[in-house]
């Protein structure tokens, strides 16, 4: 260990740590504008049709608060991970198997299980993500393999296998697309609200960024979990073990991605389409390091993503102007906001 | 199987080993100077997109190379900005830049470009230039030696980063930035301008290899057109153990196994082309597993140097 990596961690209020993501939003939001303009649109109006496009009527509202769930869960599996000092990348893969298992049991259970389906596939996902997760926790535990080029090298496998299902044993008969057949309705994701889409998925999803938070700050196994990633001395000083709490932080990411994995089949598109969770898991990152890796931060940095990228779906209907833009903020937003917390984000 | 079908196979793999190559070849640099390469697949993109809108609007293909090194190094300065100035975390900041040139290339082809909708851009491809008496040997001649001007770049850039790297002062200073900043800086060279030349100088290189797709393969832009090629470079470095000529290998191999699947039926093979196309990933992962902890990072790779 040399001196460069002990150098001294920044300090921020608590405040000031809220004010300084703003700003960063605030600044990536200005840059964007000025590139609309080049583009030869009007910024204000372009940012007013996002906000319409977003909260202007209930249904859009409803599609937005569902786009939300994937990012809410697996945004605060990341932070828990990058909190244990875990750099898990592999929210893409674990995303699709927790998919791909849901959408198994879903099809052969609806007949069998009855209305047990939809908890069933839910428990699958996660086991799906967990085994995913278990797999990479292990390369990088047991062979010491840096955990990034493992999870990211993960997430080509499972987008491959969940192609290899469905052109295979799963696809759809003269879809004329990689998906499965549409699961019977009793497979659905109970609705929140009757006669809307809105699904219980925004329930599950604020409850374990709550649940996570209670974790985090408030048991034994947070605490193990924050100060492994905090410091390797300490935590070896602390009889904490670096490898139990890596694997912890990455099977809950796991079980976390998986379960978003199901919801977002069972939930809104009823069956498993090919590359229905593409960008997902690295949108969760991108949500997490806004949320400056607090878990309850996550939720509205999640609705934030969300809801811009409805609003900027809208937009690209009624002005022209490409949606394309939601991910030139969000990358601006994470290099900003990566910017001005440094390696503060880190810190216990 | 006959050798036609061989050298076909064989060519395609050259043909798409190369955007690889040249991207992992940036890599190389960046990583072996301490920063981690995650921004490959960005600058890469950006290269691919600033290539074609040079070439579209001078309808000079040498002006288009030109705007392709600065697409790449567009986005390597970005990430070098946030990581060396603000002490950014590497991976985050390269996935940030990634989806930053996903969106822009996509925005700006639309709206600056397009006025609105996607544009038909058709650029003339770069020609295949014989090297003469050599393109004549047969099968290798047409396999090496009868190839467009960035391919023979992608071969050259090997040999020269392997000497580089090896065999000169600037080079070994850059290795040293990645093993032991400190002692370097004790002998009075800064390891922060070792770094943030190396990612400009890699985001060069990853640039042409997006123009390899674009300008030399393609002819035109689509969005996302690099497909996580980027990430395979990495990938590609890795298996190479940070060498030049293991990382050619690596990208070989990784050529090689999807000229393969392309060509699951020519050759009548009893698995899917997914199952193929995963080779490249598992061979990765089980390379990386099987050297474990030998599979040395430059050691100081990922960690913030700050002077004070």
């Amino acid at each position: 260990m040399t001196v460069a990596t002990i150098a001294p961690r920044r300090r921020w209020l608590r405040g000031a740590l809220a004010l300084r993501v703003i700003q960063s939003v605030v600044w990536s939001l200005v840059i964007t504008g000025v590139l609309i303009l080049m583009a030869g649109k009007n910024p204000i109006v372009a940012y007013q049709h996002i906000v319409i496009g977003a909260f202007g009527s209930w249904d859009r509202l409803v599609v937005g608060l569902n786009k939300a769930v994937p990012y809410m869960l697996a945004g605060v599996g990341v932070a828990l991970c990058f909190r244990g000092n875990v750099t898990n990348m592999g929210g893409e893969g674990q995303i699709a198997m927790g998919g791909l298992a849901a959408s198994f049991v879903a099809l052969i259970g609806a007949t069998t299980l009855g209305a047990a389906v939809v908890p069933a596939a839910m428990l699958a996902g996660v086991l799906g993500g967990v085994a995913w997760s278990v797999i990479a926790a292990t390369i990088v535990l047991w062979r010491g393999v840096h955990e990034v080029l493992v999870t990211l090298m993960m997430n080509f496998i499972a987008w491959l296998i969940v192609a290899e299902f469905l052109h295979g044993p799963m696809g759809e008969i003269d879809a004329g697309f990689p998906q499965t057949p549409m699961f019977e309705s009793v497979a659905w994701l109970p609705k929140l609200v009757t006669r809307t889409d809105l699904h219980i998925g925004i329930v599950l999803a604020v409850l374990a960024a709550i649940a996570a938070h209670v974790v985090l700050w408030h048991t034994v196994i947070g605490f193990r979990w924050r100060l492994a990633g905090a410091s390797d001395r300490a935590a070896h000083y602390a009889g904490v073990s670096r490898a139990r709490s890596g694997f912890g932080v990455m099977t809950t990411c796991g079980a976390l991605s998986g379960l978003a994995g199901a919801i977002e089949v069972l939930g809104v598109h009823y069956r498993l389409i090919e590359g229905f969770s593409l960008g997902f898991g690295f949108i969760a990152i991108a949500v997490a390091l806004l949320a400056t890796l607090k878990p309850l931060w996550v939720i509205p940095a999640a609705l934030f993503f969300a809801f811009l990228e409805t609003g900027a779906l809208s937009m690209q209907r009624q002005i022209g102007i490409p949606s394309s833009l939601v991910l030139v903020i969000q990358g601006l937003s994470l290099i900003f906001v990566l910017c001005a917390v440094g390696r503060g984000g880190r810190r216990v | 199987m006959d050798a036609a079908l061989l050298v076909d196979f064989l060519s395609a793999t050259v043909r798409i080993a190369t955007p690889i190559l040249l991207a992992a070849m940036g890599g190389i640099l960046i990583e072996r100077a301490g920063t981690f390469a995650v921004g490959l697949e960005g600058m890469m993109l950006s290269g691919a997109f600033f290539g074609v809108v040079g070439a579209y609007l001078s309808a000079s293909i040498v002006v288009g190379l030109f705007a392709s090194c600065l697409g790449g190094l567009l986005f390597a300065a970005i990430v070098a900005i946030a990581t060396t100035r603000f002490d950014t975390e590497h991976m985050v900041t390269g996935l940030a830049a990634n989806l930053l040139a996903l969106g822009f290339t996509s925005f700006a082809l639309r709206t600056i470009v397009g006025r609105g909708q996607a544009p038909v851009i058709h650029i003339p491809l770069l020609q295949p230039v014989p090297i003469p008496i050599l393109a004549d040997i047969p099968v290798i001649g047409a396999l090496l030696f009868r190839q467009p001007p960035l391919t023979y770049l992608a071969f050259v850039a090997v040999i020269a980063i392997a000497i580089f790297l090896r065999r000169t002062r600037s080079g070994l200073l850059l290795t040293a930035s990645g093993e032991n900043p400190l002692a370097l800086f004790a002998a009075g060279t800064d390891p922060i301008r070792i770094r943030f030349v190396a990612l400009l100088a890699g985001g060069i290189l990853a640039g042409l290899a997006g123009a390899v797709l674009s300008l030399q393969q393609i002819g035109t832009f689509t969005d996302g057109m690099t497909g996580g090629r980027g990430y395979l470079a990495l990938a590609a470095v890795i298996v190479g153990r940070w060498l030049p000529l293991g990382t050619l290998a690596g990208c070989i191999l990784f050529g090689a196994t999807e000229a393969l699947q392309l060509r699951v039926q020519a050759f009548n093979l009893p698995v899917s082309s997914y199952v193929i196309q995963m080779v490249p990933y598992v061979a990765a992962l089980l390379v990386l597993a099987g050297l474990g902890r030998t599979a040395r990072l430059p050691a100081a790779i990922g960690q913030p140097f700050r002077r004070d």
